[in-house]
């Protein structure tokens, strides 16, 4: 029996699994594929949070540090898992890390693989990302609210008029997501709020579908970027964008007017979804961990309500590795991983 | 279409009244916008149409508070023109419309569409308020209530459409069950002081009131003006 716990993933919900779990006493060794620590907030350079506006490098170089100070915390980073054998209690795993293999002897294992953006240039959304340079995603906008510098990419200027589109590669049964991926209506109004604060003389509407505002994102964010900074929600899905002159023409219904509408813009937003990132994909196989028909690693148990455990004993998963969350999700769902990794390396 | 301010608004209404020129719509709907009271009339509409489910008006008119304040939000120039041209009379300002989970006031906003209509002497607004002139005149010039006689049932349509079954019964049910206010009489109404009637008078002046009907009903203003200054001189 192995007392050490193994948190794969050094994102939100590995940092939190990782700091946890030390602090509850274990031995944990946090595996990072990149040669830093902070997660996809970090890769895709967020701007600011949906948590108390908070920028979002300082908010992950805080979960890193108290991972990094932590005297029962080893960081490999440059790791890749390559094979896994044993039993809860005793599980060997077999890594490469800064090009050298190493086998580890672990008790118990959290998955912290995280997620990956939607890529829009899939089949049946006639979006033209890959065809117009103003057509960007939350993603690509979040880098450039960063660094306060909006443009449309096709000539540098700031936008004037510029759209959001929301569930795209969500909900949506021809793409295959039929799920809701949670964050993108919250992401989308704060970067809305954003952008009417960095470019105050802009137009900025959300077509959605439904308002996914849950909890304290309606008032502190849905109604803020409604009341105080006029931005404007419109119920309908845009069904495709075209080129007009210099500018982006997009069609949809107005439903709540009745109408259909066609309309120019000046940049085009689109709020992709969630996907299991790569590397949670990989790890599910690797580890023979049950997968749902989305790819997310199953979680729940038998239960259902056994919400970090994975269909093999021993293994738990935190974060966006099991399905669409929010860092409040992934950060409380981290913590109750590393528990119950923790309350089985001590039994 | 060119990309101007008007094709801005997704859904947006056509232009059903091309007489007036846009500048002049977005001349009123800023008038409307920069009333004082706008601001806790309108914060953000859901869209969810609970204004439409409590209002008595939206079940006997091609009438919607929510496309209103929906209109308001989206800065929906021509809209707003149109509502100001045909809607806001329907209203009955009920204010029923305030259950908005939002904490809109849609009747609020028909109140000020309605202000602006009237004191820009709107030729919509004049045709819909010609009705009016003669409850205008008994109000404003006798200083007294209009009598149940003369109320016709046709008059509004959101009474409901058994109101005029009702009507036809009126005399004899008042008879049955007498109304105290009414003591019997159903074709006149109380004599005003002369006092209290020039005080009155004095009033509509001073307040604009008569400046609002003059916008509205040359004919009208004229008939109560010449009547009010002389009973006025005369003290």
């Amino acid at each position: 029996m192995s007392n050490k716990v193994l948190v794969i993933g050094g994102g939100p919900a590995g940092l939190e699994a990782a700091r946890s779990a030390a602090e509850l006493g274990g031995e944990v060794i946090l595996l990072e594929k990149r040669d830093r620590l902070g997660g996809t907030p970090d890769r895709e350079g967020y701007a600011k949070l949906t948590h108390h506006w908070r920028d979002a490098s300082e908010a992950m170089a805080e979960l890193a540090a108290a991972v990094t100070n932590h005297a029962r915390v080893e960081v490999k980073y440059n790791a890749e898992v390559k094979g896994m054998s044993g039993s809860a209690g005793n599980f060997e795993v077999k890594i490469e890390a800064g090009g050298k293999a190493e086998t580890l002897h672990v008790g118990s294992i959290i998955i912290a693989t995280g997620f990956q953006h939607f890529d829009p240039g899939r089949a049946t959304q006639y979006y033209n990302y890959y065809t117009f340079p103003d057509v960007i995603t939350l993603t690509d906008l979040e880098k450039m609210l960063k660094e306060h510098n909006v443009v449309r990419p096709s000539n540098g200027q700031p936008p004037k008029k510029i759209a959001f589109i929301q569930c795209v590669g969500s909900r949506d049964r021809q793409i295959g997501n039929e799920y809701c991926s949670k964050v993108c209506c919250g992401i989308a109004s704060k970067q809305a709020i954003e952008l009417r604060e960095q470019l105050p003389d802009s137009k900025v509407m959300i077509f959605y579908i439904d308002m996914r505002m849950y909890g304290y994102w309606e008032n502190e964010i849905y109604w803020k970027a409604q009341e105080q900074h006029k931005v404007n929600y419109v119920k309908g899905v845009i069904s495709e964008v075209l080129k007009k002159g210099d500018q982006l023409l997009i069609r949809g219904e107005d439903t709540t007017m009745s109408r259909p509408m066609e309309v120019t813009m000046d940049l085009v937003v689109l709020s992709v979804g969630m996907e299991p990132s790569a590397g949670t994909r990989a790890i599910a196989q690797l580890f023979g961990v049950k997968q749902n028909k989305y790819g997310f690693i199953e979680a729940g148990g038998e239960s259902g309500l056994d919400t970090v455990a994975t269909s093999v004993p021993g293994i738990f998963v935190a974060g966006a590795a099991a399905g669409p969350a929010d860092l409040n999700d992934s950060i409380s769902s981290a913590g109750l991983a590393a528990a119950r990794a923790m309350a089985l390396v001590r039994a | 279409m060119p990309t101007t301010q008007e094709n801005w608004n997704p859904g947006k209404a056509a232009n059903r009244h091309p007489e007036v020129s846009y500048e002049e719509k977005e001349r009123l709907f800023f008038e409307v916008k920069n009333d004082p009271r706008y601001e806790d009339f309108l914060y953000g509409c859901y869209e969810c149409g609970i204004c439409v489910s409590t209002c008595p008006s939206a079940r006997f008119y091609d009438y919607s508070p929510r496309v209103i304040a929906q209109a308001m939000a989206r800065e929906d120039v021509e809209r707003i023109y149109d509502i100001i041209a045909e809607d806001i009379w329907n209203c009955a300002q009920c204010f029923s419309c305030l259950r908005c989970p939002r904490g809109n006031n849609p009747g609020g906003l028909v109140t000020l569409l309605r202000e602006v209509a009237v004191k820009n002497g709107l030729q919509e607004t004049k045709d819909v308020l010609q009705g009016y002139s003669r409850v205008i005149y008994k109000v404003m010039l006798k200083g007294n209530q209009v009598s149940p006689d003369m109320l016709q049932p046709d008059f509004f349509p959101d009474w409901g459409p058994w109101v005029g079954q009702f009507s036809a019964n009126m005399p004899v049910w008042r008879k049955a069950i007498p109304v105290d206010t009414l003591r019997g009489v159903t074709d006149a109404a109380w004599k005003t002081n002369r006092k209290t009637l020039l005080e009155l008078y004095t009033i509509w002046f001073e307040t604009g009131n008569m400046d609002i009907i003059k916008e509205i009903d040359e004919g009208l203003y004229d008939l109560l003006a010449d009547v009010m200054q002389e009973e006025l001189e005369e003290g």
